[in-house]
């Protein structure tokens, strides 16, 4: 069998329509991952009793475990959660309604949450304790201090690792093809499906995964420029 | 003005602060000298909060709390009368040197923002950076950096501004220029508290000296008795060791 150019770009465009859903499940995750990661973070560094044991345990479950398998449990586990409650409601809805994707974004921000903390974490820890004592001293409350003074330096902090993990969560998406969600890679199989070309399809997806890559990196650089223009450190 | 009571502080088992009573009259600038490991820092951050003390009683102007468990508000309130001028600037990265002097106006007192700008540059000016105001403090030299610390603090307008050894972090040639400013606004009868080791510097600003060591004040009084003749025995020890053979020597 020889490779066929010429189907590579047909491919590649007949992908070109699935890269919403990709992205969708990026942000998605990612969105709530961010969230999910602030909280368990600030649970953390402020030893918020309970909570932060909580958060602990999520963290350290998630980042120990496959995101394949967070998919697997969240697509098998969470059905049979959803019609119990919806039995004990006296509902009539079921979980069948729930459309797969929906399981990939509960899943899918679940994994980005556990990585985001640890990125968050590492942001606010960057920020020095004398800042917060500043903000104190001029008169802020607590959350005057962390929105104005520690999230805006902990994200510029951060940002370089919450630029790699959106672009695990890019390309971890690829998963909910497990669940039937027809993301990038399940269409390049799809596509491939009718003339067995699959080596071409997967070239072309790959390009796809590439430039939604850089594409992210591209806006990191220039978000960075932005957020970090007040400080010139590093060793370079 | 300012009336600290009983003021007791342990870190761990060890206790740091032994019970501490202090009062500052309105306007007076009272120096706190001590060897290090004496309190005399902690004490400082007492004033504001930035420590909880163990016990005991602070007042500042109107404004009373009993230490112990202040709620959120008591201790917001108490912050509210007092600025602070840190060791290591603590400057807002992220912000202009004219951020720097607004964010407390703007985000604490509600001034409306072009009203804060004006003040804020007026207040720069004052202290010799009118033409550093865009300036972020990783662009400022220490000294710089130190005098914006200072506008920060005098935007406040604060019943009292703590001085915690402002020159200390600094190059020797850069301290000459934080004095001067310091040495200004104490002119302006700006009630000061200044924990220091610039010995002539607090002779010469000061109106009041205290004394601490081991968390425990040794001694107090007027800066020109303080210096020409200490009472105790532990205080003429320590000044001189702090001061060179002959400078005090009239």
């Amino acid at each position: 069998m020889k490779l066929d150019p010429a189907f590579i770009g047909e491919a590649f465009v007949k992908l070109l329509s699935a890269i919403p859903t990709t992205l969708a499940i990026t942000f998605v995750s990612v969105g709530c991952g961010l969230l999910l990661g602030i909280v368990t973070a600030l649970a953390r560094i402020y030893r918020v009793p309970v909570l932060r044991e909580i958060s602990s345990a999520y963290v350290t479950f998630i980042r120990g475990t496959p995101m394949l398998t967070h998919l697997l449990i969240v697509m098998f586990g969470l059905p049979i959660a959803i019609d119990a409650l919806s039995d004990s409601l006296g509902l009539s809805f079921r979980s069948v309604q729930v459309p797969m994707i929906g399981f990939a974004y509960v899943a899918f921000s679940l994994t980005a949450g556990a990585y985001m903390s640890e990125v968050v974490r590492s942001g606010l820890l960057a920020v020095n304790r004398g800042q917060i004592e500043a903000a104190y001293a001029v008169g802020m409350t607590t959350w005057q201090a962390l929105r104005r003074i520690v999230f805006p330096q902990a994200f510029a902090a951060a940002l370089p690792n919450l630029s790699n993990s959106v672009i695990g969560m890019l390309h971890g998406s690829t998963l909910a093809f497990t669940a039937s969600v027809v993301e990038i890679n399940a269409k390049a199989q799809i596509v491939a499906s009718t003339n067995w070309k699959f080596f071409e399809s997967y070239i072309a997806a790959a390009l796809i995964f590439w430039g939604l890559t850089v594409v992210i990196e591209r806006l990191t650089a220039l978000l960075e420029k932005r957020v970090a223009r007040y400080d010139r450190g590093g060793v370079a | 003005m300012i009336a600290l009571k009983q003021i007791r502080k342990s870190f761990g088992r060890h206790e740091v602060l032994k019970g501490i009573d202090l009062e500052v009259e309105k306007g007076e600038v009272v120096a706190i000298l001590g060897p290090s490991g004496s309190g005399k820092t902690t004490l400082l951050r007492c004033i504001n909060y930035l420590e909880r003390p163990g016990s005991g009683h602070i007042r500042i102007g109107d404004c009373a709390v009993t230490c112990g468990h202040p709620s959120k508000k008591e201790i917001h309130r108490l912050r509210g009368r007092s600025a602070m001028v840190f060791q290591q600037y603590h400057l807002f990265r992220h912000k202009t040197a004219l951020q720097n002097v607004m964010e407390g106006l703007v985000v604490v007192q509600k001034t409306p923002k072009e009203e804060a700008r004006r003040r804020s540059a007026e207040l720069l000016e004052k202290v010799g950076l009118g033409a550093k105001l865009d300036a972020y403090p990783s662009q400022l030299s220490g000294g710089q950096q130190q005098r914006v610390g200072i506008a920060r603090a005098l935007a406040l307008n604060p019943d009292v501004i703590l001085f915690d050894e402002p020159t200390s972090a600094l190059d020797p040639e850069l301290v000459g220029e934080v004095l001067a400013v310091i040495r200004k606004i104490a002119r302006e009868g700006i009630t000061m508290i200044i924990v220091t080791h610039e010995m002539a510097f607090a002779q010469e600003v000061a109106s009041r000296i205290v004394f601490m060591d081991d968390g425990a004040v040794v001694e107090e009084g007027p800066a020109s008795e303080f210096f020409r003749s200490p009472k105790e025995e532990r205080t003429r020890q320590f000044l001189k060791r702090m001061t060179p053979e002959g400078v005090y020597n009239i």
